[in-house]
């Protein structure tokens, strides 16, 4: 059991678990951006139907959506290393600890947004590509000019709950050893035994933070509405 | 001039059109009339290539292609040819008023961004839209949004513009409008082809009327000669439904 409960503990515990929130964004915005490239990819097969790459991709999908993160990051640290051994002879067991975490969220991110991305792009009505053909556009053009805005407006909601998802998700990543917010609130309850007071600190931070973003979020949103009469919202 | 031989288009297997021969000079107004299902729809589409015939041949202005072997880029050209009024107007939501009719200038036909901004606003004054530039579409009534459309394919100084039944889907009382914002463009000398349940407009406004049914053009002439002396019985059947219906309606809002 830990020590007597001291709230006081809190305001001191709040700055120093605030100086690695900077890790913990980073990783957020790697595997966002990453993980929005790979959502993209992997969405053209299955909006083009693709084959072998649309079946391919549904395994994809629902491998990730049918396994827990925790586990998803201790196949990538521990088997992305003996898969490359294997299969190129190349060592990456010394790679930091961050990198596999990034490419773990990575991957679970471009999963999610390429479902969000192929029900956002299918909902944009086909009567505005007939439209953009009929005045001259290319497929290129109606897809970058008229599409994918709108798209881009639908998926907006299930974009921004999916990033507040990966905010949470990245408190796992110390159990491979990232010093992060949590890796680091680890460390202080080993050393001071005030595991409440830490787990506490820890809330306040991780919750103001998401609070920040719904607010820009939202006000994102507004933004990309504005065109809009009524919202709608997205149907995935 | 624009000239059609021989097109055929199937879905399923199932006919649509079963060989369309068609020609229509520079300036005329056509209309198509022609009971639900008939393939009128269907043979504005092929025209732009929305649909693409299963054979044939598609001539506007100095573009020809053979629909069989039509390629992408060939489909491009022969549709930077025309533009299309839509049943359902179908703008684009992201965009305002002058962006929407701006689009095609800017992307298709390389305008420059200002000179597209300026001829836009021009088309948006003659449909009397001046007041609602920067609106978005959701911001416009039924009638509003079509005479947008309208702009948007007059704008491109096409050798054809195709309207597919573009008072259809509007509220009874703001068909006028749109109406005759389409009969003072045909009055320019743009050379139109109109489906339409408008009997009025094939009447006083168009040059020539054909009459489809079953993916065939039953029969063509002057409205004087359709309305007034059908030789075809099928002609002269839907005439007189369609005829029906339009006296029953004045009747009825009088009852109401
Ligand atoms: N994309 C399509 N797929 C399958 N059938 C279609 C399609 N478009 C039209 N049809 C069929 O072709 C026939 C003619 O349709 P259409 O050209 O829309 O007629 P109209 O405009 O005269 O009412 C109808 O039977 C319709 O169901
Ligand atoms: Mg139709």
């Amino acid at each position: 059991m830990g020590k007597a409960f001291d709230i006081m503990l809190i305001f001191e515990f709040i700055p120093t678990l605030i100086h690695y929130l900077g890790v913990t964004l980073q990783i957020l915005a790697v595997s966002i951006i990453l993980g929005f490239v790979l959502g993209i990819a992997a969405a053209i097969p299955r909006l083009y139907k693709i084959p072998l790459l649309n079946q391919l991709v549904i395994l994809y999908v629902s491998f990730i959506r049918g396994t827990p993160i925790l586990i998803q990051l201790f196949l990538v640290f521990y088997g992305l290393p003996a898969l490359l051994m294997l299969l190129f002879s190349i060592d990456i067991t010394r790679m930091e600890a961050i990198y596999f975490v990034i490419i773990t969220y990575a991957i679970s991110n471009g999963a999610g947004f390429s479902e969000i991305f192929r029900a956002a792009i299918r909902a944009v009505d086909y009567g505005q590509t007939e439209a953009a053909f009929s005045v001259g556009m290319t497929s290129r053009q109606n897809f970058f000019r008229i599409v994918l805005p709108q798209a881009v407006r639908i998926a907006f909601p299930n974009m921004a709950n999916s990033v507040i998802g990966s905010l949470k998700d990245t408190s796992l990543a110390f159990t491979i050893g990232v010093m992060d917010m949590m890796g680091r609130g680890d460390t202080l309850i080993a050393a001071t035994a005030h595991a409440l007071e830490v787990y506490l600190s820890l809330s306040i931070i991780y919750y103001i933070v998401v609070l920040l973003f719904e607010k820009i979020f939202s006000k994102l949103e507004k933004y990309f509405n504005r065109y809009q009469k009524a919202d709608v919202t997205a149907v995935a | 001039m624009i000239y059609l031989k021989g097109i055929k288009k199937s879905f399923n297997q199932l006919p649509v059109l079963k060989g369309i021969n068609l020609k229509i000079e520079k300036g005329e107004v056509v209309t198509i009339l022609g009971p639900s299902g008939s393939g009128k729809t269907t043979l504005l589409r092929c025209l732009n290539f929305l649909e693409k015939p299963n054979a044939g041949l598609v001539q506007i202005g100095n573009i020809i292609v053979d629909a069989e072997k039509a390629t992408k880029k060939e489909m491009l050209a022969i549709r930077k040819q025309s533009a299309m009024v839509f049943q359902h107007y179908n703008l684009f939501a992201h965009k305002t008023v002058v962006e929407n009719v701006m689009e095609g200038l800017i992307v298709a036909k390389k305008v420059k961004k200002k000179d597209a901004r300026q001829q836009s606003e021009r088309v948006l004054d003659k449909v009397g839209l001046s007041d609602k530039l920067d609106h978005y579409p959701s911001q416009l009534s039924g009638g509003q949004q079509q005479r947008v459309g309208i702009a948007r394919a007059l704008a491109l100084n096409p050798e054809v513009i195709l309207f597919d039944e573009p008072t259809s889907a509007l509220d009874p009382e703001l068909v006028g409008d749109v109406l005759s914002v389409i009969k003072s463009i045909a009055q320019e000398g743009i050379t139109m082809v109109v489906v339409t349940h408008e009997m009025s407009f094939a009447r006083e406004v168009s040059n020539r009327v054909l009459f489809m049914d079953e993916g065939v053009i039953v029969e063509e002439g002057t409205p004087l000669e359709i309305f007034h002396a059908a030789k075809e019985e099928r002609t002269r059947r839907f005439l007189q439904r369609i005829s029906g219906e339009t006296y029953f309606l004045p009747l009825k809002e009088q009852v109401n």
